[in-house]
């Protein structure tokens, strides 16, 4: 491209891409304006008076707190991706490297479990976390989460694994490591990029789930942000600036890591799918 | 192949793997067969976690069929699935292609647009139900801008702009999957096969059409696929943006299970709606494993 024609279609770019997140900027332009500004006619496209009100609120008054299930969110997000990545890392490398008896069932179990529909699993996991008495408890979302980060982890890295090469644990062999110290002193050091992708969509599956999150936990002091939200908006159907604020709070995490992990973000989308 | 059998043998590998397949097991296996055992018996809310729970065969699921919300769900969430599969891949190859040609900001740009596909959906649909409100609705100022409209549209309160409105907020967070796993496969075409073709007096269509197009063959698959699965049991966003209504003409399969589960107690019911579900999404993901493992199939033999 000359550099006039890189110029022009750079700005058309620009203009098509910023069109196209147009969503999430009117979110934030939102949540910054008071409510009688929301409701002018025509709708201001930048927010006139900034108002953080509707940030503000949430922490002090005690209707619901916005940053308590942040937290809530938090963890159960932390505890099912502790959960993905310390199950998966080993599994995956057991599939890739391995022959054993029930390997390819086993690997079967986890591509058609990655495309079950929650619908299936929740009355009866409901009944089990009720008698596990784990119903009402940030364990039962968390157990629950943790069987989406599962499958996708070992089905991504499982490629990762077969990708390194075997010479590697032969050299690891000759330095006197058995199969279990390769694996954790110079396999997973290796597989980080890989591991780095697994737990960073597991945190993510979590942090947006909503189905297991309110159908789970009933009091409102312990359910995550997503569940938090879906209350919120039947109570307070239109005060769009509680709400769009409620939102930028859930996405803060995601841009965070979007920001700072966004090749690993794009690997995991990309090896993930393709390659199941 | 022989370097794996010389690393270890068969106990090994069933060590690494067997936590994490014993936990789908408790968490998943079992859940799915006592979902299907659910379905063909009698439970509501005063028998669901003790008590004696009748046997009824199929006829939870002879009931679906007389129902009209369950064939409303069935052909809502087939209409939903084909519609969003097809805008999404077209707008996501179109994009592909875009961010293909090499200009500076080709690179960040097609990273910030992979934004929409990891907002949380609850988040998407609350920010779609604010964009198609009725009177504070930017969507409704744009059309009335324009003199496309003169009054405002209810979107969400109407069975056929509320599926439009759902369609679009689904497409906004699709497109950015298209996207990404096209752009990436059209980068493993090699550039010299354009370049011959040109010289050979190919025409940009042809080479369209010739050469990206069956080139591109096991990545669109794959995307049509996945995106068919993703789509097809789509929950969150519609609970959130219309809980299924207005008087139920936008519940999907997942959504309807859900309403008849855990807000009337018909735990059977719903059960059997959310098999129905189970049952395509199991024939569609058999394909989708067909399609990804011929080819590593292939390797392993070489």
């Amino acid at each position: 491209m000359t550099r006039k024609k890189n110029m022009a279609f750079s700005i058309g770019m620009i203009l098509l891409i910023a069109a196209f997140l147009f969503p999430l900027y009117w979110t934030v332009n939102t949540s910054l304006k008071t409510e009688q500004e929301i409701f002018q006619n025509p709708p201001t496209f930048y927010p006139h008076i900034r108002n953080l009100q509707s940030y503000k609120a949430q922490v002090s008054n005690g209707d619901f707190n916005m940053f308590r299930s942040f937290g809530n969110s938090f963890v159960i997000a932390l505890g099912a991706m502790l959960i993905s990545v310390v199950l998966a890392v080993p599994a995956s490398y057991g599939i890739a490297r391995y022959r054993f008896r029930g390997k390819k069932f086993m690997l079967l179990t986890f591509l058609f479990t990655q495309m079950l529909p929650v619908a299936v699993l929740l009355t009866p996991m409901f009944v089990l976390f009720k008698n596990l008495r784990m119903y009402n408890t940030w364990m039962s979302t968390i157990l629950a989460d943790a069987t989406i980060g599962i499958p996708f982890s070992v089905l991504i890295l499982k490629n990762y694994f077969a990708s390194i090469p075997k010479d590697i644990e032969e050299a690891a062999y000759l330095d006197g490591c058995n199969k279990y110290t390769a694996f954790f002193r110079v396999l997973i050091p290796v597989a980080k990029p890989g591991v780095a992708v697994c737990a960073i969509f597991s945190f993510l599956y979590a942090w947006g789930d909503l189905a297991y999150g309110m159908t789970f936990i009933i009091d409102q002091q312990k359910r995550p942000i997503t569940a938090g939200i879906f209350n919120f908006m039947g109570q307070y159907g239109t005060k769009w600036s509680y709400l769009t604020a409620f939102a930028v709070v859930v996405i803060i995490p995601v841009a965070f890591l979007f920001i700072f992990m966004q090749k690993y973000i794009v690997s995991g989308m990309t090896s993930g799918a393709v390659k199941g | 192949m022989t370097k794996v059998k010389r690393l270890g043998g068969t106990d090994t590998g069933m060590v690494f793997v067997l936590p994490a397949f014993l936990y789908m097991m408790i968490f998943v296996g079992y859940p799915i067969i006592s979902n299907f055992i659910l379905s063909f018996r009698d439970v509501t809310v005063s028998n669901l976690v003790q008590g004696s729970q009748k046997f009824v065969g199929f006829a939870n699921y002879l009931e679906l069929f007389r129902d009209s919300v369950f064939r409303k769900a069935l052909s809502n969430t087939l209409f939903f699935t084909v519609c969003c599969l097809l805008l999404q891949f077209v707008l996501g190859f179109g994009l592909a292609l875009l961010f293909h040609k090499k200009f500076s900001l080709a690179k960040p740009l097609r990273g910030i647009t992979l934004i929409p596909w990891m907002v949380p959906i609850t988040v998407t649909a609350l920010i779609f139900r604010l964009l198609f409100a009725t009177d504070i609705g930017v969507l409704n100022y744009m059309l009335k801008s324009a003199h496309l409209i003169s009054k405002n549209i209810e979107w969400l309160t109407q069975p056929k702009t509320a599926m439009f409105a759902l369609i679009c907020a689904n497409v906004w967070i699709g497109i950015p999957f298209n996207m990404i796993l096209i752009s990436t496969g059209l980068t493993t075409i090699p550039q010299e096969l354009y370049e011959s073709a040109s010289m050979d007096g190919a025409t940009r269509t042809d080479a369209f059409f010739k050469i990206t197009l069956p080139l591109l063959r096991p990545t669109i698959e794959s995307v049509l696929v996945l995106g068919f699965i993703y789509t097809f049991k789509v929950y969150d966003l519609v609970y959130v943006m219309t809980g299924g209504g207005p008087v139920n003409a936008t519940h999907m399969l997942s959504t309807y299970s859900y309403k008849l589960s855990f807000e009337m107690f018909q735990y059977s019911r719903g059960a059997s709606v959310a098999n129905v579900l189970f049952v395509v999404l199991m024939l569609v993901s058999i394909l989708y494993i067909r399609i990804t493992t011929q080819g590593e199939e292939e390797q392993d033999d070489a």
